[in-house]
């Protein structure tokens, strides 16, 4: 019966869907933490930049952001607007060559560290 | 070049509340690699997870403030929770965000800090990156020595103004007779009668044939048989002109090239000038020639290697008369023959001159077998090749290198492959500047050799072209004189359109500094008509 008091201009903090700690973390995320750790991911992304670059991957990303932004006008376009809009397109095209190459060293690389 | 961009109402609140306290403390956090990349690493970002979804699949970003970590989803989420927490860096990228704004954010401060810690990281003497503002003294000499071939003096020789004639072309526009093959001279010499700077000095007497050694002991003298050569295409006579004394002492000079076969005109070019700088005023031992030749052709390129392992950079610099350019095919370099390119197949990428210019200044990844001895590892590491241009020349020159040689068949072959090119040429992306700058992720910091005082923007006014094969082809030469272009087909000069030019198989262009060439078009008074010969009717020449 008792007003509730609304003192703290602020939203409540989101919940957290499952309590973290009793959180078996996932298989991706052993892995993630294993390759970190082993510097292998590190690796890894030089690896992909150096592909995506030779095969104008990045150039291609290049112009579509500068079209995007022609388009709507230089100030009116964020860095975020820019991700959203070319993560799509850059996921679809990343040349298979490049994607099998990857998995492949992740393989390896999974088999290399197999307890 | 750049303006700076201005704070938003967030960053610049959060930089007058903490200064660089916060940007200095993250500076301990930052990690750099010898390609130039930082980002930011501690032990709590170590695997980083966002404070409120635990996710570390998206970009994640540092809040300046309080360091804790949230993913893009919940940034805003942060500052929301957390009065003033506006300001947060991409730890993948060391680059500033604004949470509010949803944008990335820049400050000269926090580039400087980040620079400050590359070259905290990389061996010292060898880091390609020079802080220092030095040389002016002889950028000033250099500007002196562009002012005295400054056109204001042409102005005196402009003269003959026949009220009579109703239809009037440039000065100095007039065929060359070919004299066997010759058109490969004669392409070359109608583009150095129109370079600004070389012209002004042929034609304001500073060569002054009198008195040449030379002449006066009955040796031939190159530059004074310029000298001529540029009096009589500038007297207005438009009959065609044989210049047989300029063929007979180039040949005096260029020994081996002495004979009525077909020449390449690159080649023709280089050995014009180097005649030009070895018959001219012996200069001092060092420093800059200041021979007319390198005066207006003469730039600096500059090379840097750089070891993949430390980031130590060797870097050398070189003089040039002229950029010779591969053609951007489209083709991915990679030797892995799976790798297809994104670009579509040669039938449809078309060649552009700065598709042609970034392969030039594109880092280039040193074969295992040519594996660089750093001085920082003390041993053989796999490198990385970068070139760019230390010092833009008055005039440039660009080869557009049209031929392929098959060391195994032994023989060669011309590449007749379209380029395109543009009439406009701004050459700041090619610039050390630019590219040692990009290295480090475009960073708003004053590297070596930003030289905001010279321009960088060039106009065309000649373009030799070539048609045919290797061994039998044909040269003609466009020029761009006051807004019109003009085909020089050995004797004969036609006016044509710029569409014309256009679509030419470019083999060498050439680009004058932008306000050079504007002078030197106001001055070029129209020439009217000679009563005796119709110029677009030469008297026929041995073609």
């Amino acid at each position: 019966m008792s007003a509730k008091r609304s003192s703290i201009n602020r939203p409540p903090t989101p919940d957290v869907d499952r309590d973290r700690e009793n959180q078996e973390p996932t298989l991706q995320e052993i892995i993630n933490i294993k390759m970190i750790e082993s510097g292998e991911k590190e690796r890894l992304k030089e690896l992909l930049r150096e592909r995506l670059i030779e095969c104008g991957w990045r150039d291609e990303m290049k112009s579509l952001c500068r079209a995007y932004t022609r388009k709507k006008g230089r100030n009116n376009v964020t860095v975020d607007d820019l991700v959203h809009v070319i993560t799509p397109k850059g996921r679809a095209s990343v040349p298979d060559p490049v994607k099998a190459e990857l998995l492949q060293r992740i393989r390896s690389f999974l088999a290399s560290t197999a307890t | 070049m750049y303006t700076n961009p201005k704070p938003c109402k967030h960053l610049a609140d959060y930089k007058l509340r903490h200064g660089l306290s916060g940007y200095n403390l993250l500076q301990e956090q930052i990690r750099t690699t010898p390609s130039g990349k930082s980002s930011v690493k501690n032990h709590q970002t170590e695997i980083p997870r966002c404070c409120f979804c635990n996710g570390y699949q998206k970009r994640l970003y540092l809040c300046l403030i309080c360091s804790s970590i949230s993913c893009s989803s919940h940034t805003l989420l942060h500052s929301q929770c957390e009065n003033g927490h506006d300001i947060a860096v991409d730890i993948e990228r060391s680059e500033l965000y604004c949470v509010l704004c949803c944008d990335q954010v820049y400050d000269p401060d926090f580039d400087k800090i980040v620079m400050l810690k590359h070259l905290m990281d990389l061996p010292r003497s060898g880091n390609g990156v020079d802080v220092s503002a030095g040389r002016r003294s002889s950028k000033r000499r250099r500007l002196c020595s562009a002012l005295e071939l400054d056109l204001k003096k042409t102005k005196q020789l402009v003269s003959m103004r026949d009220l009579r004639a109703k239809s009037c072309y440039p000065l100095g526009l007039r065929g060359l007779n070919n004299l066997g093959s010759t058109c490969f001279m004669n392409s070359v010499l109608q583009a150095l009668l129109h370079a600004p700077p070389f012209r002004n000095y042929f034609l304001t007497g500073q060569r002054n044939h009198e008195v040449c050694r030379k002449r006066s002991s009955d040796r031939l003298c190159l530059l004074c048989d310029i000298y001529v050569f540029f009096s009589a295409v500038f007297s207005g006579d438009r009959t065609p002109y044989s210049p047989a004394q300029l063929l007979y002492s180039w040949w005096q000079h260029s020994a081996n090239l002495a004979s009525y076969e077909q020449q390449d005109a690159h080649e023709f070019f280089i050995s014009v000038l180097d005649g030009i700088h070895e018959n001219g005023v012996k200069a001092r031992n060092t420093g800059e020639c200041h021979c007319v030749a390198h005066r207006v052709f003469s730039g600096q390129l500059r090379s840097d290697v750089t070891c993949m392992s430390c980031g130590y950079t060797s870097t050398t610099y070189d003089p040039f008369m002229d950029i010779s350019l591969n053609l951007d095919t489209g083709n991915c370099p990679s030797t892995d023959l799976a790798n297809k390119s994104l670009k579509p197949s040669d039938n449809t990428y078309v060649s552009t001159l700065l598709g042609c210019l970034d392969l030039f200044t594109k880092p280039e990844k040193l074969g295992s077998d040519q594996k660089f001895f750093c001085e920082n590892c003390q041993e053989r590491q796999d490198s990385v090749k970068q070139m760019s241009i230390k010092r833009l020349p008055l005039v440039l020159c660009l080869h557009i290198k049209r031929f392929e040689h098959f060391p195994v068949r032994r023989m060669s072959r011309k590449i007749d492959r379209y380029m395109q090119f543009p009439f406009c040429l701004d050459m700041n992306p090619y610039l050390s500047s630019s590219v040692v700058r990009n290295r480090f992720g475009n960073r708003m910091f004053a590297f070596e050799g930003d030289e905001l005082d010279t321009s960088t923007e060039f106009e065309i006014f000649a373009v030799v072209t070539h048609s045919g094969t290797l061994d039998s082809g044909h040269y003609v030469t466009y020029l761009h004189l006051k807004d019109q272009w003009y085909k020089c087909d050995d004797a004969w000069i036609t006016a044509v359109e710029e569409e014309v030019v256009r679509a030419s198989q470019c083999y060498m262009l050439f680009y004058a500094q932008k306000m050079l060439y504007y002078k030197a078009n106001e001055d070029l008074v129209c020439q009217p008509v000679s009563p005796r010969a119709d110029p677009f009717l030469p008297i026929a020449g041995c073609c």
